[in-house]
């Protein structure tokens, strides 16, 4: 069963690799129809952050909660998840709709092949929809990775470098279906490094240096 | 989603890359025709001392292409990361772990179904009432060993030195299976009848049963942080 939650919070959040401490105690909350952008420098925890609210990481220390819900319910909570990670997370050897009924198949979507055809249309992908993904440009499989992360409608949904490799066009696309999301409701934390597209999207923009939060640089 | 229609749709998904690339039959396939050729080649004498022989070459040539097919069929998962988009769905983390060894199994009876035969034929065993128990006994030969080299393809899919620790820690493991094979083929290449090597097959659905299990179990945490 699919977990319902309007707000995700982290509180003390704390990483570590070995002797990396990748993320240092950062409290946060984000709410839901929100669109936050975290950037900083490389190293500085951003993508950490992510994975651990994407649940394919567990924090060293502290908590995250969806709602009223802990981690404990993680198979219920990530179906409402979309993450579009910095590695795309594709079978070369499929194509972009494979990989797409892929996913859909796992979510368990009933209109699956609907709301691929939807999200192919508004990413542009008709033309290499059925290559395979190892055939794509970077933009090419990012914008199927991005269809796959929206695929499930998720409620928070975690892209980390989203415009890499995206034309002006891809990249007007993608701010759309942002607002989209935001529109409907869900959580978005988008981390970048592109100021330009950050200020696009961002209701708020929030920087990291060495696993904490700090005060941007004047 | 229920663990089995969620194991089922990864090993689709693994049989459908092989149908669209024939990486792995290929390149597997023709190590195993390799292994058997040399082996019937260096160490066949004379009809009499081949069944002797023949288990040998038969169960190392297993050996070794299910030791290849598993550890390329994990490379899948590690290129682009792709495992993780299995982890971000919501299915139960053990249905990974059995969905790769089924498409393992079904991979590594295609090339037994070529391994076979070319192994009678060139070490001269008589294959009529032997075939059932064989088959019987390299299914149950090839469950045991393929879900011990998943479980720690699974474990070692982000450790650099996952092909020293498959190597490793599945040879010493599954040695207990493989010898148990080994024996009842050559017993069943000497002469005997299944009833005889009953106890064997018995080991053998021991081991797969307890494999199979500790596998499904474990996954669940090990796929949990990668």
């Amino acid at each position: 069963m699919k977990l319902d939650f309007e707000e995700v919070s982290v509180a003390g959040l704390t990483k570590s690799y070995g002797p990396t401490l990748a993320l240092a105690g950062v409290d946060l909350s984000f709410s839901a129809g929100s669109v936050t952008v975290i950037q900083g420098s490389n190293g500085s925890g951003k993508s950490t952050l992510l994975w651990l609210l994407a649940m394919l990481a567990y924090p060293t220390r502290g908590e995250i909660r969806y709602g009223k819900y802990g981690v404990s319910r993680a198979d219920g909570l990530r179906g409402r998840i979309g993450f579009v990670a910095h590695q795309l997370q594709l079978y070369p050897g499929l194509s972009g709709h494979e990989n797409l009924l892929l996913a859909a198949k796992l979510q368990n979507i009933p209109y699956a092949e609907k709301r691929a055809t939807d999200l192919c249309e508004a990413l542009s992908l008709g033309e290499y929809w059925d290559r395979p993904v190892r055939t794509y440009s970077r933009g090419q499989a990012q914008r199927v990775s991005i269809a796959r992360a929206l695929l499930h409608e998720p409620r928070l949904l975690l892209m980390d470098e989203p415009a890499t490799g995206l034309d002006a066009k891809s990249t007007a696309s993608v701010v759309g279906l942002i607002e989209q999301e935001k529109q409907d409701g869900a959580i978005v934390i988008v981390v970048t490094h592109e100021a330009k597209f950050a200020s696009q999207v961002a209701d708020r923009v929030l920087h990291m240096d060495r696993g904490r939060l700090v005060e941007p640089e004047a | 989603m229920s663990t089995l229609r969620a194991a089922l749709l990864v090993a689709l998904k693994d049989l459908q890359l092989e149908v669209r690339t024939k990486e792995i039959l290929t390149s597997t396939g023709l190590f195993a025709v390799l292994v058997v050729t040399l082996g019937s080649l260096a160490f066949y004498t004379d009809p009499v001392s081949s069944p002797n022989v023949a288990p040998g070459v038969l169960w190392i040539s297993i050996l070794f292409c299910g030791i290849l097919l598993i550890g390329r069929s994990w490379a899948l998962e590690r290129e682009n990361d792709a495992v993780f988009g299995l982890l971000l769905a919501p299915i139960p983390r053990a249905s990974i772990y059995i969905g790769k060894t089924i498409s393992a199994l079904v991979l590594l009876f295609v090339i037994e179904l070529l391994l076979v035969p070319l192994c009678l034929i060139f070490f001269q065993i008589e294959a009529s009432g032997i075939m059932l128990p064989l088959l019987a006994l390299i299914f149950l030969g090839s469950v045991g060993f393929v879900s011990t080299a998943s479980l720690f393809s699974a474990v070692g899919i982000r450790t650099r030195a996952r092909d020293l620790m498959l190597s490793v820690l599945v040879f010493p493991l599954v040695a207990p299976a493989l010898l148990a094979s080994a024996v009842a083929t050559r017993e069943l290449f000497a002469g005997a009848t299944t009833a005889e090597i009953l106890g064997w097959m018995r080991i053998l659905t021991a081991f797969d049963l307890l494999f199979v299990g500790f596998g499904v179990w474990v996954s669940r945490h090990l796929l949990s942080e990668t």
